[in-house]
């Protein structure tokens, strides 16, 4: 699926070296934020988790592209970059809106918008595959359903690589959202707390005129690392996926490793906005 | 390892854009300066012409990485330049508490640090083994944040992060020093990362295919970044002079309406054959 019809690049396995660098700018990230305000240690470790539940989460989430659109493949017709961005900012709206309640009530919330705008796709997804274009739901990747235990094979057009929204794909896509929707979340709140505590004494201003800038700067940051974890997630599924049965799903590790670090790096960047 | 496919033959060299891209974007970027040295708001529009610069160069970036097969579509280059670069652009207008001449550069070089990690972490630790992959996210990040910069810097005149943070309210004719109505504040900055992604991940997904031609796709980055700096022209208008805002609008309406008439001759050039489409005609019944 390649823009010039080169074949996709991303191969199988691990590159250890590669991973233990990554996991090194993780911890000397850490270790500048422990250094020059050890207060913003925790808020960074949660930035991080919040990259690597993003990263997971978007590995559920039933990309079709292209093929998709035309009935090929199985999976939500459109790239993942949009998918994610859709379902994580749904997400991360909705924790920002409850990030007064506490961060366990606004981690809910926020997983809850992910989960629910996904659901919701899903569903519409299938209404417009059954009965607009009327293919049936069919996996190309396993046999049976692994929780409903329906068979494909019989349903699957000769040609393609099966095509609809089989049930465990809309399970993925609502699992997928909820992971994601809640690190964005996760993102947002620690960035939050890390702004709220530092912006007045930094700036010199009253808490009171500062919480929308507060806000703002969160946000618009949350945003940012959003994508960022979202995309290297697409580079390491190369584009589409079926949702947690198919086999590209195992890749998971190597993005979890490789959104930590970007999270890291980012992370540390927008907590030394306040600190120097 | 993955196979090149050459997108198109001929243009100019990556390299010399490049210079032409970076150089362009940071003079553009500190004639905006000249607001606060000479204590006017009419410079503005720069930063639109330097976005506008970038996002050329972006263009040629993104094809050169898009060369090689990503997986995943055009549009996610310009997401995680955007996104990246956003995160850069903030830090580096905090640099104006050194001193104001710091911003641009700074801006550059935490940019090309940042997407120096990202580039590495997709090239290699995500297995992705693309040549030219680490140089060119490290690239998109830099494009990313000029853009940012560039258009930031048009809608509040400045770039330093001191202004960014203040606005003006009036109630009843009464000036008050706000937070919420400033440039970061209000949230303006949340547009403007659209408004950056929509002009950088469009030109060459539009333009890409066996008949993409170098001319074609440069010209359709000018179009769609002089489509974005009219709308962030119209966005001044809350922070800056009304004449100021006007300059901008004007040759944002200019640059616009020449680009997209150039995009058009060259639309024609390229296609296989050009029909003036016109109404159908009803024919019979009344006659």
């Amino acid at each position: 699926m390649s823009a010039l019809g080169g074949g996709s690049a991303g191969g199988e396995g691990i590159n250890p070296t590669a991973s233990v660098i990554a996991l090194v700018i993780v911890l000397v990230s850490l270790g500048i934020a422990f250094a020059l305000a050890p207060a913003t240690l925790i808020p960074l470790i949660g930035v991080i988790i919040g990259g690597v539940l993003i990263s997971f989460g978007v590995h559920f989430v039933p990309v079709g592209g292209a093929p998709a659109a035309m009935g090929q493949a199985p999976g939500i017709a459109t790239g993942v970059a949009m998918l994610a961005a859709g379902g994580g900012l749904a997400g991360l709206f909705g924790g920002a809106w409850a990030a007064e309640m506490g961060i366990w009530v606004a981690l809910g919330a926020g997983a809850m918008g992910g989960g629910l705008l996904m659901a919701i796709t899903c569903l519409m997804v299938n209404v417009v595959y059954v009965y607009a274009m009327g293919i049936p739901a069919a996996s190309g990747k396993v046999e049976k359903d692994p929780i409903t235990g329906d068979t494909y094979a019989g349903y699957r057009s000769q040609g393609t690589e099966g095509h609809g929204l089989p049930f465990i794909s809309y399970v993925g896509g609502v699992i997928g959202g909820i992971l994601a929707g809640a690190g964005g979340t996760l993102i947002y709140l620690e960035l939050l707390s890390v702004y709220e505590e530092a912006l007045p004494s930094v700036l010199g201003m009253t808490p009171e005129g500062m919480s929308t800038l507060a806000v703002s700067l969160a946000g618009i940051f949350a945003v940012g690392m959003f994508l960022v974890a979202a995309v290297l997630t697409a580079y390491n599924i190369t584009g589409t996926i079926e949702g947690p049965h198919d086999p590209k799903f195992k890749r998971w590790p190597r993005a979890v490793i490789g959104s930590s670090a970007a999270c890291a790096a980012c992370g540390l960047v927008a907590i030394l906005l306040v600190v120097i | 390892m993955s196979v090149k496919i050459e997108a198109s033959e001929g243009g100019m060299d990556h390299n010399v854009m490049l210079g032409i891209g970076l150089v362009g974007a940071l003079v553009c970027i500190y004639l905006v300066y000249l607001n606060t040295l000479m204590s006017v708001e009419v410079f503005a529009f720069f930063g639109g012409i330097a976005a506008i610069i970038a996002l050329w160069w972006g263009t040629d970036s993104i094809k050169n990485l898009c060369s090689y097969g990503l997986g995943t579509g055009v549009p996610s280059a310009g997401m995680i330049a955007l996104g990246s670069g956003v995160v850069a652009m903030l830090f580096a207008t905090k640099l104006a508490g050194i001193s104001p001449l710091l911003v641009p550069v700074g801006c550059v070089v935490i940019a090309a640090i940042l997407g120096a990690i990202l580039g590495f972490i997709s090239d290699k630790v995500l297995n992705m083994n693309i040549p030219v992959m680490t140089r060119m996210i490290a690239e998109l990040t830099v494009v990313g944040s000029l853009t940012m910069l560039g258009f930031t810097a048009m809608v509040a005149g400045t770039f330093s992060f001191g202004d960014l943070i203040t606005g003006a309210t009036s109630v009843f004719g009464v000036e008050i020093a706000s937070y919420a109505s400033s440039v970061i504040g209000g949230c303006v900055l949340a547009t403007i990362f659209m408004l950056g992604a929509i002009a950088i991940q469009h030109p060459f997904n539009a333009c890409l295919g066996p008949n993409e031609s170098w001319d074609r796709t440069q010209m359709c980055a000018i179009e769609c970044g002089s489509l974005s700096m009219i709308v962030i022209a119209i966005m001044s208008l809350a922070f800056l002079s009304l004449s100021a805002v006007v300059i901008s609008f004007v040759i944002a309406i200019i640059l616009w309406g020449w680009s997209y008439s150039e995009l058009i001759k060259l639309s024609k050039r390229d296609a296989f054959a050009w029909l003036d489409s016109q109404p159908i005609r009803e024919v019979g019944g009344e006659q």
